[in-house]
């Protein structure tokens, strides 16, 4: 049994695992790790009956009812039995940066809006996928306190169950095995430019498509939809690039996080992701669309595959485990993995793009939900986010970012049109 | 339904423009649904600030609290000499210091670092009014405070306002540490001597300028900073 096991099933802490350690250094007034799940229900939400519900269902997930705390060498969570969190009215500027001190030192938020209940975590407690459980469990908990049977299943977990240790291990450390460690270091990515916002904007544009239309579109290319997503984004962005006129373009990089439960299983409700990055080098030469998805397609075959991705979490495993860096105090900790993240991590990228891909519900559930939205939090430099989840039919892509421009949604949203895919728009900017 | 004439995409009954391209919708078919709710809320979120508030008051309280329980002691208790000066002093240093990291962050650095000045000079005021020496306060510790105040503002001023390398604040910064080492010495000398001999601020200048002139070297030659960036990377 892996040592976060022992620890968990004592009630005592967590460490953080592998991808968390990073976030809450991260974590400013202008940089959220914060992300955001919804799920937009039939019939208008009942606050009280929520609140009710999250209160039920929040103690089956230890991970999630914890504060950070920091240590001498590193941060980590231990439970938290204060009262609370409270779910609250939404606002037009979701997932706002959380600070470890505030809402009686929760990391998570809980919003309701007319049919929508929204659920926000600290990414230092989970990946999408494991905050998708606490999420999927809450809205059966909620449907049930209004009479609807709804079962255990699907990715709803028994709240009378205790949690199985599986679920709260650091799945890192159980398969970081590799004996390659491949380099992290990469050139600089294009990055948009663009007029930032005012404090705390998070502009939202997101695009509701049927995943039929889409599917046979991505089928045509012969791709899968997340293929095919991607290509769309880096061609919405080499047209941005162009648009700006530089003397010296830069390769085309999109951040991809990939859930590593599909390789290595685990039930983990922890982080388990790492990033792949599909590129387009526009100064290789101008490249048609149908050379993006070739070249998309070939990459995510080539780099998603159980053992590069091994060697991946491998080389960021003894990063965290090298003798030396863990007896660095936290503090300098700190320092260095901001300034390495601002210097080089940031500036790897050109957007970001997440899919939590077909979301399971039971059935019973289906018939009181219309669909899922995912929202990524505000980056340091002002780059848009892509955010992907689908259920039944419906397929969602949310763009989140800090500045006024909409090129590279505009982009993006047009070439599907064009390819034949129909679009309706949603937004919480004022028009 | 409207759709946008210009995107092609299907917009919200509840829509004004396109949100990608901003184009007016005018669909006589369908007009603007002014009535239905919009698909996000309009509340804007306020974080919370909870624990800088709470740190400024603790820090506030704790300071002023400290000072008014000296000066009272010194007043009623111990009463020989004015030894709480130092410790209201100190507490009034310490509080100057906290104003742009708990109590009002919105401060320019620029101010915040001219107010420190101010309040070191004020401290030093202090000690020299209960030794007033040979005009130590005037002709030794002012100079000294006004020459580090300008040259943390000028680093400052080049850090905020200029596009800057490692490299080249190392070569500001090595700059600055020769004109404070010299103006040290410079102070020191005419205060005591009348005349001025640099000494040991004269090794000082010598191996600072050897660095500044190492380091701008290599900032104006681009082959060599990247021969150094790549021979010293971490």
């Amino acid at each position: 049994m892996p040592k976060s096991h022992k620890k968990s099933t004592k009630d005592s802490w967590f460490e953080l695992d592998l991808s968390a350690t990073v976030y809450p250094t991260l974590q400013r007034r202008s940089f959220s790790s914060v992300y955001r799940i919804s799920a937009l229900l039939k019939e208008k939400v009942k606050p009280d009956l929520l609140q009710k519900a999250l209160e039920m269902t929040l103690p089956r997930f230890p991970t999630f009812k914890v504060a950070l705390r920091k240590g001498i060498f590193w941060r980590y969570l231990e439970p938290n039995n204060r009262p609370g969190p409270w779910v609250e009215q939404d606002i037009i500027n979701p997932c706002m940066p959380m600070p470890f001190h505030a809402n009686n030192h929760y990391l998570i938020r809980v919003y309701y809006y007319e049919n929508r209940i929204s659920l926000e975590v600290f990414h230092s407690l989970s990946d999408g996928t494991g905050a998708l459980y606490l999420l999927r469990t809450l809205i059966a908990v909620y449907l049930r306190l209004q009479g609807y049977t709804i079962p255990n299943q699907n990715g709803v977990l028994d709240i009378n169950q205790p949690p199985d240790p599986e679920e709260l291990e650091d799945a890192y450390k159980r398969y970081a095995t590799s004996k390659v460690r491949p380099p992290r270091k990469q050139e600089k990515a294009y990055r948009l430019h663009g007029t930032l916002e005012p404090f705390y904007t998070l502009n939202i544009i997101c695009g509701i498509i049927s995943v039929d239309t889409l599917l046979n579109v991505a089928k045509k290319y012969k791709v899968t939809i997340t293929e095919y997503l991607n290509s769309v984004l880096i061609y919405a962005l080499i047209q941005q690039q162009k648009s700006e006129n530089h003397r010296k373009e830069r390769p085309i990089k999109i951040a991809m996080p990939v859930s590593l439960r599909r390789f290595f299983p685990s039930k983990t409700l922890r982080n388990f992701i790492t990033m792949v990055y599909p590129t387009i080098d526009p100064r290789l030469g101008d490249y048609t669309f149908e050379e993006i998805v070739t070249q998309v397609h070939y990459y995510m075959r080539y780099h998603i595959n159980g053992k590069f991705l091994n060697a991946d979490i491998t080389t960021n495993a003894m990063t965290k485990s090298h003798p030396v860096i863990r007896i660095v105090p936290l503090f300098i900790k700190d320092l260095t993995v901001r300034s390495f993240y601002k210097r080089v991590q940031d500036l790897q990228s050109s957007a970001g793009l997440t899919n939590l891909g077909t979301i399971d519900i039971p059935e019973e559930m289906r018939e009181h939900l219309i669909r899922f939205d995912v929202l990524m939090g505000q980056p340091f430099s002002p780059r848009t986010n892509c955010a992907i989840a689908s259920l039944g039919n419906i397929l969602t892509i949310n763009f989140a970012s800090s500045i006024v421009e909409t090129s590279v949604e505009k982009f993006f949203f047009t070439k599907l049109v064009r390819d034949g895919v129909p679009v309706k728009i949603e937004t919480n900017r004022n028009n | 339904m409207s759709y946008c004439v210009n995107c092609g995409v299907e917009l919200d009954n509840t829509a004004h423009s396109c949100p990608l391209c901003h184009t007016e919708i005018n669909n006589p078919k369908q007009p603007i649904d002014l009535t239905s709710p919009t698909p996000y809320p309009r509340k804007k979120g306020e974080l919370e600030v909870l624990k800088k508030r709470d740190s400024a008051i603790v820090t506030s309280v704790v300071l002023g609290s400290t000072a008014l329980s000296c000066g009272l002691l010194n007043l009623f208790v111990f009463q020989n000499g004015r030894w709480s000066l130092y410790i209201i002093g100190a507490c009034l240093l310490l509080w100057i210091f906290c104003i742009p990291i708990l109590i009002y962050s919105k401060l320019p650095i620029f101010i915040s670092i001219f107010l420190d000045g101010i309040a070191a000079a004020m401290y030093c005021g202090i000690i020299a009014y209960q030794y007033p020496g040979k005009g130590w306060y005037q002709n030794l510790a002012i100079p000294i405070i006004l020459l580090t105040t300008i040259l943390i503002e000028i680093f400052a001023i080049y850090l905020k306002m200029f596009k800057n390398s490692i490299l080249s604040r190392a070569c500001l910064f090595f700059a600055e540490v020769a004109v404070l080492c010299s103006g040290i010495e410079i102070f020191i000398d005419l205060y005591i001597k009348h005349n001025v001999s640099l000494s040991w601020s004269a090794v000082v200048l010598t191996c600072c300028s050897i660095i500044v002139v190492t380091l701008t070297t290599i900032i104006k030659q681009t082959r060599l900073r990247n021969e150094v960036r790549r021979r010293a990377h971490f």
